[in-house]
């Protein structure tokens, strides 16, 4: 099974102390799967996302990425962990992550930020990472903007940046970690919008996200968690509309 | 008061001026270098490797700086090891001791300030840096660092201004820098006000560029933060 999905994820446990915060996850993604994962704050989307690509490290579970698996070991803090430093690089660099701050780097123009993957990690030549970087950010709607600093753009401009800078590493699976929370509303639209036509080329995304209409609209599956367990799992008719599970049924009447 | 005798004299004091920004200068580049990786090792994870820097910057920042210099000039010769050693010729000059009591000190600060600034690059970036994939050695070559040398300018414009007035007991070993220069003279001259005011001017020249020069730097480092694109 774990061979031709995108991403597959087993069992996958995360406690923080002694706050369980994941108690036993499945997911797996196939390619073109657009998925979003919604649940009420604390539910434990945000850390799920993460373990995804380590940047928290799982209690227990199994990670494969594009058929790979992710060769883990247990740390000193009893969390597994990266066994082969080399191995998880290259895992990561074949899935995005877009943060829910951006995390562009300041001290790097708009163009540096997109081609600094590129360069560094895919080896690509410059002139070739920066045709590709002024294609993304023309995309994203930013070329205009390639000289600027990030902290000479809004917020939501940040983001397309940061969704340009994601793209550059062409990955095989997009992660967004609530890419929408820290805007202000009246940006949210634009990058919903490119968002949607990521969608639309047919790629691969993971989604946590609290914009409810734009789940149902772009994503094929919807995962509904609650204190760290799976209450849902479906097609978005399904769990926007007959959810089998009460907790899930209580969050979307909740939030429509 | 006699100010005769500071135009009559001045050359000799700039000459001491001269000895001061060598040493300075030479040993804020020996430590600046030296500071790279005791920082590096200061932030790392590992205990071991934060303990050692941590023993080396805890007895520089914790002893007076005399006491650094007389170690080296004075203590060295103590061991016959040394005496016998090629680098004597270097090490039995006042200057050379200076030199390594200065920059073995201002590493010990350097160190630390780079230290805090690492540990001041905001988590996100640096999680960003991760997820595309990069490794160790380029998380901190081109990320890391160079955010961190952006915060350190002002802090470290400031250890370079207190490294100034510190090479001023370079003249307790002998060495005629710029206050060692002015108590020779005075010592020929009997006019402590006029030179020592003199000397003072002229630090206070010094340490008024070196205030200039890291603004500079630091506009330089930071020019992303201005509200709008400065092309150039």
């Amino acid at each position: 099974m774990p061979e031709n999905s995108a991403i597959y994820l087993k069992n996958i446990h995360k406690s923080f102390g002694d706050l369980e915060v994941l108690k036993g996850i499945d997911l797996q993604a196939h390619e073109h799967d657009v998925i979003s994962i919604i649940g009420s704050s604390g539910s434990g989307k945000s850390t799920f996302l993460r373990c995804i690509n380590l940047l928290e490290t799982p209690t227990e579970g199994e990670i494969y990425i594009t058929g790979e698996k992710l060769s883990l070991k247990r740390n000193k803090q009893g969390d597994l962990d990266a066994s082969d430093a080399r191995q998880l690089a290259a895992m990561r660099s074949r899935v995005g992550f877009v943060f829910q701050n951006f995390n562009l780097w300041p001290h790097k123009t708009l163009i540096e930020n997109v081609i600094e993957g590129p360069i560094q990690v895919l080896g690509k030549k410059r002139e070739e990472a920066i045709a590709h970087a002024e294609e993304l950010l023309g995309k994203v709607g930013l070329l205009e903007r390639k000289d600027f600093y990030p902290n000479q753009l809004s917020g939501g401009q940040q983001q397309r940046v940061a969704i340009a800078r994601t793209l550059a590493m062409e990955p095989q699976v997009l992660l967004f970690d609530e890419p929408t929370s820290a805007l202000d509303p009246e940006l949210v639209g634009e990058v919903l919008n490119v968002m949607r036509d990521l969608a639309a080329e047919g790629r691969t995304m993971l989604i946590v996200t609290h914009e409810m209409t734009f789940a149902r609209e772009v994503s094929n599956k919807v995962m509904f968690l609650h204190q760290g367990q799976v209450e849902e799992f479906g097609p978005p008719e399904q769990v926007f509309e007959n959810p089998t599970s009460e907790r899930c049924r209580e969050f979307i009447s909740s939030i429509f | 008061m006699d100010f005769s005798v500071v135009i009559e004299y001045f050359p000799r004091l700039m000459q001491g001026a001269l000895t001061t920004l060598e040493l300075v200068l030479i040993s804020g580049i020996i430590g600046s270098v030296l500071a790279l990786p005791i920082g590096l090792a200061r932030h790392s994870r590992r205990l071991w490797l934060r303990a050692i820097p941590y023993c080396y910057i805890f007895f520089f920042r914790g002893t007076p700086l005399l006491v650094q210099i007389f170690l080296v000039y004075y203590g060295l010769a103590q061991f016959e090891e040394v005496k016998n050693s090629s680098l004597w010729p270097y090490l039995r000059e006042p200057y050379w001791c200076a030199i390594i009591a200065f920059s073995l000190n201002t590493a010990a600060y350097t160190a630390e300030i780079l230290r805090g600034a690492l540990a001041a690059v905001p988590k996100g970036e640096v999680e960003a840096a991760k997820t595309i994939g990069m490794r160790q050695v380029q998380l901190y070559r081109r990320i890391m660092l160079p955010r961190a040398f952006g915060m350190i300018m002002p802090a470290y414009g400031n250890e370079v201004i207190l490294m100034l007035k510190g090479s001023a007991l370079a003249s307790t070993i002998t060495l005629l820098d710029l206050t060692g220069m002015a108590r020779t003279i005075i010592a020929r001259t009997y006019t402590p006000i006029e030179i020592f005011l003199a000397a003072g001017g002229i630090y206070l020249v010094i340490s008024m560029v070196i205030i200039m020069l890291f603004r500079q730097l630091e506009r330089r480092q930071n020019r992303h933060l201005q509200p709008i694109a400065v092309r150039g």
